[in-house]
């Protein structure tokens, strides 16, 4: 039922959203060209400020960018440093069950730990 | 008494000298080389051009004197907590494993583990930064899980040597590690 095929309900939530996105764009126009006496000579006084046209795209855009910097610190953050022992194991790895060693099958899949790992790579095979 | 010479991970020239005191005791020491007079006039000379350029600029003398000041200052501070000359690591087989870093204002600064508390030497790879590099780290053993883990302690930070060196260090290491096993299982 969830697939990502092109419905009528779809249709008529896309063609409505085209709609609206195009008469918040011209209001917006509006809002920011048209004089403030000839739009209170037609009797509508309750608007934001003009100042907030040029603001919120301002502030917009700055987001953005602060938004690409600040996520590649967040990912920095969220590095493991180096004397932490997520580099070597976690919950998993320290939960998982050992199945028995079956002849003529492959080994199941495990997790290996670092000292044997280190073992098969550094130490020569005598 | 072996001295070789190796590469560190930014490609400064270290060396690692390898000392067997008797057959379950080994010293492994990592040199970097030492401040350089030409990096210190440079970054000196940099300073106090760029101190007497604020003074003609601004015409306050006190400029002259900060930047003086400064420079001297920041070279002990420098020489005293930041620049290690040497990391050592003395491996005894029944007792622990201590670790020496010598800074140049000749400053050590030692951490000693017990044999009992220590799970194994090991080269661990991680990510640092935006690069993943190898590194030689002790493992301490968790007192309530006797397969786990409880604490990783990295050597060899500020020298940063490359695998090529981190291979000899580990296999003299597991040498010395792998006598408790033989060992009869006294206490």
């Amino acid at each position: 039922e969830n697939s990502p095929a092109p419905l009528p309900e779809r249709a008529i939530y896309g063609f409505a959203l085209f709609l609206g996105s195009w008469f918040g764009f011209i209001l917006y126009l509006i809002w920011a060209y048209v004089p403030e006496t000839w739009l209170f000579s037609l009797g509508l006084t309750y608007w934001p400020q003009k100042y907030w046209a040029v603001a919120l795209p301002a502030y917009l855009l700055v987001s953005v960018g602060i938004g690409y910097i600040l996520l590649f610190g967040i990912n920095m953050m969220s590095t493991a440093p180096l004397n932490s022992t997520n580099t070597v194991t976690d919950n998993y790895a320290k939960k998982q069950q050992q199945k028995k060693f079956q002849e003529e099958a492959i080994p199941a899949l495990r997790d290996i730990p670092i000292s044997e790992v280190n073992r098969m790579f550094f130490l020569p095979e005598k | 008494v072996e001295e070789r010479p190796f590469r560190s991970a930014s490609g400064e020239p270290l060396a690692l000298r390898r000392r067997q005191h008797s057959a379950s005791c080994r010293e492994l020491a990592l040199r970097r080389p030492r401040l350089q007079l030409r990096s210190l006039s440079a970054v000196t000379s940099a300073v106090w051009l760029a101190a007497y350029g604020v003074f003609v600029l601004s015409e306050n003398s006190m400029v002259l004197s900060a930047a003086i000041f400064i420079t001297l200052i920041g070279l002990i501070i420098y020489l005293h907590f930041v620049k290690i000359d040497q990391e050592s690591l003395l491996v005894i087989g029944s007792l622990g494993i201590q670790l020496t870093s010598s800074y140049a204002s000749g400053k050590e600064s030692t951490t000693f583990i017990e044999m009992s508390r220590v799970k194994d030497v090991v080269i661990n790879e991680a990510i640092y930064m935006q690069k993943v590099i190898y590194y030689l780290c002790i493992l301490l053993k968790d007192p309530q899980d006797p397969q786990g883990v409880s604490e990783v302690v990295p050597l060899f930070q500020s020298s940063q040597p490359r695998l090529d060196c981190l291979m000899e260090v580990y296999k003299s290491c597991q040498e010395i590690l792998d006598q408790r096993k033989e060992a009869p299982q006294s206490s």
